[in-house]
């Protein structure tokens, strides 16, 4: 479905083992917490289910569990990855997918300057590029500094220097931007952003400095009783009176300007009722006070010296709510008629709005064109990855940015046999296998059966045994048949390409290959063709017939809406309904040389010092779609 | 939550916040702070003012790896939908989880959370995930399922050390720096109004008139706009637009009248707006009225035409859900609440809308007053009680005192019997107290005011970092253990203190789900 036909992806083991929830788990403590490894579950498959031998790898698993794997459920896009984005853990000796693996930055870098940025400054900086890196907020191509031409100055680049943008020719002109110099445009642009709300910013640093951190008694009254004199004169007025003086902070001002004042209120009522004493009498250190205090009253009650004292509180100071906009107390405004206004204006229209995608990255209040600022380019990762269970690393780059290497790197398909999936051509015409037609894998036809063969190609030295098995209709509302044509076979290992020529044993195969393409009629229980280190085979699909095509006219309104899974499978399916996909079973086992630390544990060990490895997984094959009438 | 949505209007988020926290010692500067909500997740660290990123969830979010097609054909919600779809499949696939956990496919949410956060952590946050303490937003009713499945994700997942619950209407009290308030948030699968008093929830109502019919309602606006009215009949309730183009439309141009209806259409010209026509928004425009984008807000949230008494507990309009929450109040509670309201949520960003809100509530005020009591009897008693009181009047011809600071709404021609048209008698100990605390300011009490709120992310960003502990603070170790189920009934723990520095009580033994349980 997702990339073009024929398509092959892997799904994940992880997929099978549930997130557990303790929860759920509690209940079933009982069980050893090791199961012991199940007998292989019976497939509901006729043809191909005996075969199947233990499969191991689904051990742990729950009986409901061990269905057919459906590539249409919802979930199984959270668990398919293409074949070559999986990694492979020899600890092990599983898949890995990125959902089963843990992430570790290795270092963090610019993808526009490819500057590595130190992982001090990396927080600093926003998780953006601190130099001159930037995207245009409009479009997200990659701003370039140029200079504002002057018709008369062509001489050495001087002038003002603006941010444009070569895509759609946005420029920071259009927010009435202009840098002094053509470096460090960053800190010069933050200078200028904060300047509009920096006003209210500054005021409120200070007045909060008076407040809190000066903690001069008579300051701090000073201002609260001028606060509290403005508030009885006149309550309303309070909140206007001081806007128009200040305009609206940003955000960040606000912020700022609110954990200041928390973290003022905190201060002062944190260590009543000592705090008291401290603010009324300058005493810098409550704890003494109080200890001094004890000291005498220890016998009388400490409420009563306090009420003996001059202002009688015997509750702790409250914390108490902003009420200036110093304070980030915002009020609304009265009513929006400007904004609206400027919604109807010919002016505006659609494009002098910012889209959603426009507005994710910039401020809360970005709402106009006008209001989006130009936007440095977020940093990237470079991350080691380890195995999630026994934190083997599985990928480890190299640090520097413009290098591409890995110093580590265990993709799967060094494990697991590459699967590829051609159409066989429809030739019963003898003559030209090459030339003969293949069937248009984007328009199937139902209920005609096409044969397509699956090669694997295996990676590692040593010889594989595989079993394949497919359901043999497919999952889903359109009822496709499958049959695997010889379900188990070998791949020979990837030995040395000499090794082939030299040793001349693949004369018969070679020989047998051309025969099989000659041959041109797919055989049960044989292999299609084989070489060095693939095996290719036969696989027999009857295209189902689509729900609502032909027969099935009244299915196309969902009457499966009672849960949510039916309806965003059938949601899911909408689009994507048409495509055939072939779930298929894979178990592979070789004899791979015992490890060191596994030769003495040995489970199947051979004479040889060999392993015998299993691993089994779900392949989705994506063949094509299928037409929608006959 | 709040202003969480990029997109204003489009709020579709449901909510759940989430902060992380670094609490890695080598980074100087470290906690994040996730929220999630139904249909966005903002992430970002405590301390900042705004999210890092806000990540959506749609069907491209949901696509296998590898499947570039959104990329190739542009994304699925922009062009004109093949066929009509009805309106709850039309935004399904762009939830995260629905308030009814009975709908939700459990694992399924647990997949995309968990891409939602890996793919956070690698593309905004960059920084390793698991290592640090993560604060979590959640609205404060939030089905124990979806909760469950939340927490078992991110702790068998990642190594986070502990998860924080913060309440989403709290934060965002928090975040306009206030105490006490009356939280109304307009979010994607309902509208709550919640009343805070000290930090305190204490009651909350909730509609269903929330921003996801609204999209619905744009939806079927624009496909009527689209269609001609060739074949609306057949596909009456069927939406056949882009989701995705209808939230633009919707962010960009939803708007509220101030007024209901009358004066509005005669005294403008209609004024045309050109958007991007419905049947094929690539690449032609056509002219709508901009009246007429107005509508669905309207109809959707404040169900003009509609008497109260005919709407069912749970679809109230918008004015009748702040006015009844603040109805619940105690009267004190009442009138602190009712000059503190803060409005969150996609919704908040159209506009307009908030002083519209606010209008009906006070016409609601001065209609009402405080008295939940209706009916004809009621009136027939009242008129009764008019004439006796002014009889009396007449007699003592007294001149009424100057009401005392604001003890009640300004609920000035109704019921006489309501005590609050007598109170202005002079309390004396109100008085004395007054000038005992004259350094602490009055508070605003009894005004319809309306403020300010930079969201319940800034909010628990601003609490996180002044170092404030969580009543809920999960640790890996005991819900690995037990899950939810270890979380102890008992509510009434001692609070934690509030510095983390000072872990009075040594680490806790027992954790509570305190709210959310």
């Amino acid at each position: 479905m997702s990339r073009p036909f024929p398509y092959t992806y892997i799904s994940c083991p992880c997929a099978d083992t549930p997130v557990p929830d303790p929860a759920r788990k509690r209940k079933s403590r009982e069980s050893p917490q090791k199961s012991p490894q199940k007998p292989p579950p019976e497939r509901a498959n006729t043809d191909q289910g005996k075969k199947l031998s233990a499969k191991e790898e689904q051990r742990g698993e729950d009986e409901d569990e061990e269905q057919t794997f459906d590539p249409r459920s919802p979930r199984s896009n959270f668990s398919l990855y293409p074949p070559e984005q999986l990694l492979y853990c020899e600890e092990c000796h599983q898949i890995k997918c990125p959902r089963c693996i843990t992430e570790e930055i290795v270092s963090w870098y610019c993808p526009s300057c490819l500057f590595e940025t130190p992982s001090s400054m990396v927080r600093s900086d926003g998780n953006r590029c601190g130099r001159n890196c930037f995207n245009c907020p409009v479009c997200t191509a990659p701003l370039a500094v140029s200079t504002i031409e002057n018709a008369t100055g062509n001489g050495p680049q001087q002038g003002p220097w603006v941010l444009s943008c070569g895509y759609c020719l946005w420029t920071t002109l259009d927010i009435g931007i202009k840098f002094d110099k053509p470096t460090n445009i960053r800190s010069q642009l933050q200078k200028m952003t904060d300047s509009t709300a920096s006003g209210a910013f500054d005021r409120s640093r200070q007045a909060s400095r008076t407040f809190g951190d000066l903690k001069h008694p008579l300051s701090s009254y000073a201002s609260v009783d001028e606060q509290s004199n403005a508030r009885e004169r006149d309550e309303e007025q309070a909140g206007p009176k001081e806007d128009p003086a200040a305009p609206p902070m940003g955000p960040d001002a606000r912020f700022a300007a609110l954990k200041n004042f928390y973290r003022t209120q905190i201060a002062e009522t944190s260590n009543s009722p000592n705090d008291q004493l401290s603010s009324e009498f300058g005493f810098s250190s409550p704890g003494a006070l109080n200890r001094l205090m004890s000291l005498y009253t220890s016998s009388s009650r400490l409420s009563g010296l306090y009420g003996g004292s001059k202002k009688p509180k015997s509750k702790p100071p409250v914390m108490r709510e902003a009420l200036t906009a110093s304070e980030g107390l915002q009020i609304a405004p009265e009513d929006e008629k400007d904004m609206i206004a400027r919604l109807q204006s010919p002016e505006c229209g659609w494009d002098g709005m910012a889209s959603i995608d426009q507005r994710a990255t910039q401020s809360p209040d970005a709402r106009f064109v006008d209001d989006l600022l130009p936007l440095p380019v977020l940093l990237r990762t470079k991350r080691a990855k380890r195995c999630k269970s026994c934190k083997h690393i599985l990928v480890k780059p190299e640090t520097k940015p413009q290098s591409t290497r890995f110093r580590i790197r265990l993709i799967a398909l060094s494990y697991i046999p590459l699967p590829t999936l051609r159409p066989l051509a429809l030739s019963s015409s003898s003559a030209l296998p090459a030339m003969a037609p293949t069937p248009d894998l984007n328009s199937l036809p139902p209920l005609r059966p096409i044969h397509v063969l699956l090669t694997l190609k295996n990676h590692m030295f040593d010889p594989v045994r595989i079993t394949l098995a497919t359901p043999p209709v497919t999952p889903g509302h359109v009822a496709t048949k499958v049959t695997v044509l010889s379900p188990q076979f070998e791949i020979g290992a990837n030995s040395d390409v000499w090794d082939e020529a030299l040793q001349g044993g693949s004369a018969p195969l070679t020989s047998d290959s051309r025969s099989a393409v000659l041959r041109g009629v797919p055989e049960a229980g044989k292999v299609w063709d084989k070489g060095r280190n693939w095996t290719t085979v036969v696989l027999e699909v009857v295209p189902g017939t689509l729900p609502g095509s032909s027969a099935e006219g009244g299915d196309g309104n969902p009457d499966t809406e009672t849960n949510d899974e039916d309806v965003l499978a059938v949601a899911a399916s909408k689009q994507d309904g048409d495509v055939l996909e072939i779930p298929v079973f894979v178990h592979m086992d070789w004899d791979a040389d015992a490890q060191l630390d596994q030769q003495n544990v040995g489970k199947g060990s051979k004479p040889d010092d060999k392993v015998t490895r299993e691993l089994a997984y779900w392949m989705v094959l994506g063949v094509g779609r299928i037409q929608a009438s006959l | 939550m709040a202003s969480d949505t990029p997109s204003m209007g489009a709020s579709k988020r449901t909510s759940a916040t989430s902060g992380l926290r670094n609490s890695q010692t080598a980074r100087p500067v470290s906690p994040h702070t996730p929220q999630p909500r139904a249909r966005w997740l903002r992430a970002g660290f405590e301390g900042s003012s705004a999210p890092v990123c806000v990540v959506g969830f749609g069907p491209e979010d949901s696509r296998r790896a590898g499947d570039y097609r959104g990329w190739i054909q542009g994304s699925i919600g922009a062009a004109r939908l093949p066929e009509p779809v009805d309106m709850e499949d039309w935004t399904r696939v762009y939830e995260l989880w629905r308030p009814d956990s009975r709908e939700v496919d459990l694992g399924l949410v647990e997949d995309k959370i968990e891409r939602a956060f890996r793919e956070t952590y690698n593309q905004f946050l960059l920084t390793d995930a698991g290592t640090s303490r993560l604060v979590l937003v959640l609205p404060s009713l939030m089905p124990h399922p979806l909760l469950s499945s939340l927490l078992s994700t991110l702790f068998s997942r990642w190594r986070f050390p502990s998860v924080t619950l913060l309440s989403s209407a709290a934060m965002s009290a928090t975040a306009a720096g206030l105490r006490s308030a009356l939280v109304v948030d307009l979010g994607w699968a309902e509208a709550t109004a919640t009343a805070i008093y000290e930090y305190r929830e204490m009651t909350t109502k909730r509609t269903t008139r929330s921003m996801k019919h609204l999209m619905q309602e744009m939806g079927l606006l624009l496909t009527g706009l689209g269609s001609d009215g060739s074949q609306v009949t057949e596909t009456a309730d069927k939406i056949s637009v882009g989701f995705a183009y209808c939230e633009e439309v919707v962010s960009r141009f939803a708007w509220c009248k101030s007024q209901t209806e009358e004066d509005t259409s005669s005294d403008e010209p209609d004024q045309k707006l050109s958007i991007p026509s419905p049947a094929n928004p690539e690449d032609e425009y056509m002219d709508v009225p901009f009246s007429c984008l107005a509508e669905p807000v309207e109809k959707v949230l404040f169900a003009p035409g509609i008497a109260e008494h005919e709407l069912d507990d749970e679809e109230k309009s918008l004015p009748l859900l702040v006015y009844n929450t603040l109805l619940s109040l105690y009267p004190d509670a009442r009138g602190t609440c009712m000059s503190r309201i803060v409005f969150v949520g996609g919704g908040s960003r159209i506009p307009g809308l908030r002083q519209r809100v606010l209008k009906e509530v006070s016409l609601l005020i001065d209609r009402h007053g405080w008295s939940p009591i209706r009916g004809k009897a009621l009136e027939r008693q009242r008129q009764r009680l008019e004439e006796l009181r002014l009889s009396a009047q007449k007699a003592s011809n007294k001149p009424e005192t100057p009401k005392s600071n604001g003890e009640e709404a300004p609920s000035t021609d109704d019921e006489p019997a309501d005590p609050s048209k007598e109170v202005p008698e002079i309390d004396f100990v109100e008085q004395k107290l007054r000038r005992q605390n004259r350094d602490i300011p009055v508070p605003i009490q009894g005004v319809l005011r309306e403020v300010e709120s930079l969201g319940p992310w800034a909010g628990a960003s601003l609490t996180t970092s002044l170092k404030i502990r969580g009543m809920v603070e999960i640790e890996r170790e005991k819900f690995l253990q037990h899950g939810l189920a270890g979380a102890t009934r008992d509510t009434d723990q001692p609070v934690p203190d509030r510095r983390s520095g000072l872990r009075s009580g040594g680490d806790r033994s027992s954790w509570t789900l305190a709210g959310w349980a």
